[in-house]
């Protein structure tokens, strides 16, 4: 599959299989995840894996966003502190979200490429998740990604490509 | 306690720590996460009961119609209404029945 048609035919999955991911997989994720653009070359993303049963329960309830029985799913944290100290407090947020993102579409194209259907999820507990996880209050969660193979393709959305670019200056 | 009625409770306690969160996130979530968020929960409900076979065929009738179309809310908002006003109309005809 070329880039392009990656790009067009990813969809957002809400619908998953039992079928488990393997660990190969999620490690290939993972990996597609770091070579994401990273500002600074910070490169302060967390990935925290889940596949344990106890563990997808309690992001059900964690994580409102978190739609269906996705048999994976992959916590995308920033490492804050290391932001900070690298790039100045003011910087924090801005490179927390932007990396975060950025991972993100990489781990979604990824799994796309593999037949694993994603989601993208920002409805959870950040707070709840850091207890959950474990994580030191350095490491924020700020995106979570449902991993699984789609019980079925959705319809692409209406993508409005017109009236959404300009050359040289904008214009209404 | 017996060993079925823990895990009802156990399984319960998700769908409403479920609801409580999602009133928690909703403070500052679009509006129409809300209506999505609740028939989502009624889904979770009837799924939890009947994996402790408590049920009928109007309540697997309804989860399966919140199924088909709960993402709608992802979509057009008119798509969205159409869609809940006609499972409204469902849980009215199964209240006649």
């Amino acid at each position: 599959m070329d880039i392009h048609q990656a790009i067009r035919t990813r969809r957002s999955i809400r619908r998953y299989t039992d079928r488990p991911v393997s660990r190969e997989d999620l490690l290939r994720l993972v990996e597609a995840g770091c070579w994401a653009p990273t500002a600074s070359n910070l490169q302060a993303w967390r990935f925290v894996i889940l596949t344990r049963p106890d563990r997808l329960r309690a992001l059900r309830v964690l994580a409102p966003g978190f739609i269906g029985r996705a048999p994976a799913a992959i916590v995308i944290c920033q490492d804050v502190g290391h932001i900070e100290q690298r790039a100045g407090a003011a910087a924090v947020d801005f490179c927390a979200k932007m990396d975060s993102a950025c991972a993100a579409q990489n781990i979604m194209l990824e799994a796309h490429g593999l037949g694993l259907g994603t989601c993208a999820v920002g409805s959870f507990e950040v707070g709840g998740l850091q207890d959950l996880l474990d994580l030191p209050e350095h490491v924020v969660p700020v995106l979570l990604i449902a991993v699984g193979y789609p019980k079925a393709q959705p319809a692409p959305p209406e993508r409005h490509i017109e009236g959404s670019y300009y050359f040289e200056d904008y214009h209404e | 306690m017996s060993d079925s009625q823990a895990a009802l409770t156990d399984d319960l306690f998700d769908v409403v720590g479920f609801m409580v969160v999602s009133a928690h996130k909703l403070l500052d979530e679009p509006q129409h996460y809300g209506p999505f968020r609740l028939i989502d929960a009624a889904s979770r409900l009837v799924e939890t009961l009947e994996d402790h076979d408590v049920g009928s065929e109007a309540l697997d009738r309804i989860r399966e119609e919140i199924e088909r179309g709960k993402t709608t809310c992802m979509g057009s908002e008119q798509e969205f209404r159409t869609f809940l006003e006609g499972l409204v109309d469902m849980v009215v005809g199964e209240l006649k029945a």
